[in-house]
């Protein structure tokens, strides 16, 4: 495969917006699907990128995601401007959640968002700066990625 | 034309290139060339919106005709229960299954009873298979298109059972060959549809098995015909033979959206219908966020099949009498001896291959290409103005950038850059910034 062959795309999402959250990374699906990826890796990589966008608008000011393709690894890097992460191992943590009553009364706020970006990524880095922002790189490799959908 | 495999066909005579079936299709699907609507066979999911908003009548639904129906000895109407919402509380199942008795179909098949048998046993079959994620309905022809097309990894989630229409369709071709002496082969099972789903769904069945229906005629080509054969009905009360409708509301409810989650009963289950509000809950399944649900009921049409682009009768007017039959006939399924019958029967409640998808093709079969494709498709989208006018003829103007990478169309189809290097022509260079 050639490593030069490279798709990009950077999307914007807004904070505290729940009409649209959920926009940028139903397109980097709908990209995924007619690059030809199998539908269990754009299924994974599609529920990593959601809950990495919903993210940032329970938590953040504004956010980017950028999207890098190649034939064998989609990166997704997701930036936000908000208020960042304390203690990243806790929040890592299946059910530890800071969401408010209001994000928790509209369906979110489980706890499950960062563990759900691990589960369905190859490769998860996150880096943070209290009162500056998140920084989340999730990589999803193509080779023999079916079978890591263990959540089924 | 009739479009390959699909339940319409577009009268060339009628169509003006309107764009207006170009933008309601939520497959995008229909483009207009040379001032002509075509629709491409392997993205229509024959959902009918095309139908519901072309005004000039162009789109026709290829429906079963008199002259196909006379090549069979033994002719069997088998109506959505659609088909009893639209006449009103006052006329009966039983009057409707008459009258299509009037109109010289040899028997008239309770479909709304194969409803409740069929779904007996999903209710087993859900509490037995179900694990974290919800099953998608069978019964909606559309909605299983759908899902193959753009959902390919949710395939797996349709209930792997026969849809009712089938099952009773092979039901009464064993009967009626049994009791009149008559060979399967010449006896017609024909469904009066709400929509064209359910006839391209028998053209082209989901599974590739051959349906056992051998026709389908929309509830609009036949009302005028029932509503003169319900006028007269008192006349015929006496012949009546046996009673033809066997059941409950729970049957009858099928016959718009809800009513298959009630009869299941789970707490743990959706209801939802309409093309739009389809779409965006198999997207939030896709996302996992349904976990735990049971069943999930999708219908294509607003309302359920009550709503399909072949019924006459206000969707709202005919879930109110649908109502009204609930209430009449109870929510007590009335199938339960029937459910302690052959295992044999039962056995083909289950599809005996499973329902693929049937992705819509990508940009290239290797990514390496696609990714190239793709960024094409990005600059030309760039030099595109953006306003989704439809006057090419594609939807909007991501769909025209991906017809050209894919060879299907010219930048020149923007009516925006020909008026512009026209302008341009005429005024020299730099006369538009983009």
């Amino acid at each position: 495969m050639n490593d030069n062959v490279v798709f990009s795309q950077k999307l914007d999402v807004e904070g505290g917006d729940f009409i649209r959250g959920g926009e940028s990374s139903c397109r980097i699906l709908e990209i995924l699907k007619e690059l030809a990826f199998p539908p269990a890796i754009v299924r994974r990589a599609g529920i990593a990128a959601y809950e990495a966008e919903m993210n940032i608008v329970m938590y953040a000011d504004r956010g980017t995601m950028d999207l890098k393709v190649t034939p064998d690894r989609i990166t997704i890097i997701i930036q936000d401007e908000g208020p960042g992460i304390e203690d990243i191992e806790l929040a890592m943590q299946e059910g530890y959640s800071t969401a408010t009553d209001k994000i928790r009364e509209m369906g979110f706020g489980a706890g499950m968002g960062l563990p759900n970006i691990k589960k369905n990524s190859d490769e998860m880095e996150i880096t943070s700066t209290v009162g500056r922002g998140t920084r989340i790189s999730i990589v999803i490799t193509t080779n023999g990625g079916d079978s890591r959908d263990a959540d089924r | 034309m009739p479009i390959d495999e699909h339940a319409l066909k577009i009268d060339e005579g009628r169509c003006t290139g309107c764009v207006e079936c170009t933008r309601s299709c939520p497959a995008k699907a229909i483009r207009v060339r040379d001032g002509i609507a075509e629709v491409m066979a392997e993205r229509c999911i024959d959902c009918g919106e095309c139908y519901r908003v072309c005004p000039q009548g162009a789109i026709v639904p290829v429906t079963t005709t008199h002259t196909d129906l006379s090549a069979f000895k033994y002719k069997v109407a088998l109506p959505s229960p659609a088909l009893y919402s639209q006449f009103g509380p006052n006329i009966l199942p039983e009057d409707v299954l008459h009258a299509l008795l009037s109109i010289g179909f040899d028997l008239a098949y309770d479909k709304a009873y194969a409803c409740e048998m069929v779904f007996g046993e999903v209710k087993d079959y859900i509490e037995q298979n179900h694990s974290r994620e919800p099953f998608i309905s069978p019964v909606c022809p559309a909605v299983t298109r759908l899902v193959q097309l753009m959902f390919p990894e949710l395939t797996s989630l349709i209930l792997p059972f026969r849809p009712p229409r089938e099952v009773a369709a092979k039901a009464i071709k064993m009967d009626v060959s049994n009791r009149l002496g008559i060979r399967e082969d010449e006896i017609a099972v024909i469904h009066i549809t709400p929509c064209l789903a359910k006839l391209a769904a028998m053209i082209n069945p989901p599974t590739g098995e051959k349906s056992y229906l051998d026709g389908a005629v929309g509830i609009s080509e036949i009302y005028a015909q029932l509503l003169t054969a319900l006028k007269q009905r008192e006349k015929k009360v006496d012949e009546i033979p046996e009673l033809l409708h066997r059941s409950s509301g729970m049957g009858i409810g099928f016959g718009r959206v809800g009513g298959e989650v009630t009869d299941l009963g789970f707490e743990e289950s959706l209801a939802v219908s309409g093309v739009q509000d389809t779409i965006s809950i198999l997207r939030d399944l896709e996302r996992r966020k349904l976990q735990n649900m049971k069943y999930l009921e999708c219908q294509i049409c607003p309302g359920g099949c009550i709503g399909g682009p072949l019924t006459v009768q206000n969707r709202y007017i005919a879930s109110h009498t649908i109502s009204k039959f609930v209430g009449l006939f109870g929510s007590k399924p009335q199938v339960e001896e029937m459910m302690k019958s052959g295992e044999q029967e039962r056995a083909h409640f289950r599809l005996a291959k499973s329902i693929n998808p049937v992705s819509i093709p990508p940009l290239d079969t290797d990514t390496s290409f696609a990714i190239g494709k793709m960024r094409l498709r990005e600059e030309i989208l760039r030099k595109l103005p953006g306003k989704n006018c439809a006057a090419c003829g594609a939807p909007d103007c991501l769909t025209l950038a991906d017809d050209i990478v894919r060879g299907r169309a010219s930048i020149e189809d923007c009516v925006f850059i020909r008026a512009d290097g026209q302008y341009r022509r005429i005024k020299g260079k730099g006369a538009r910034k983009r």
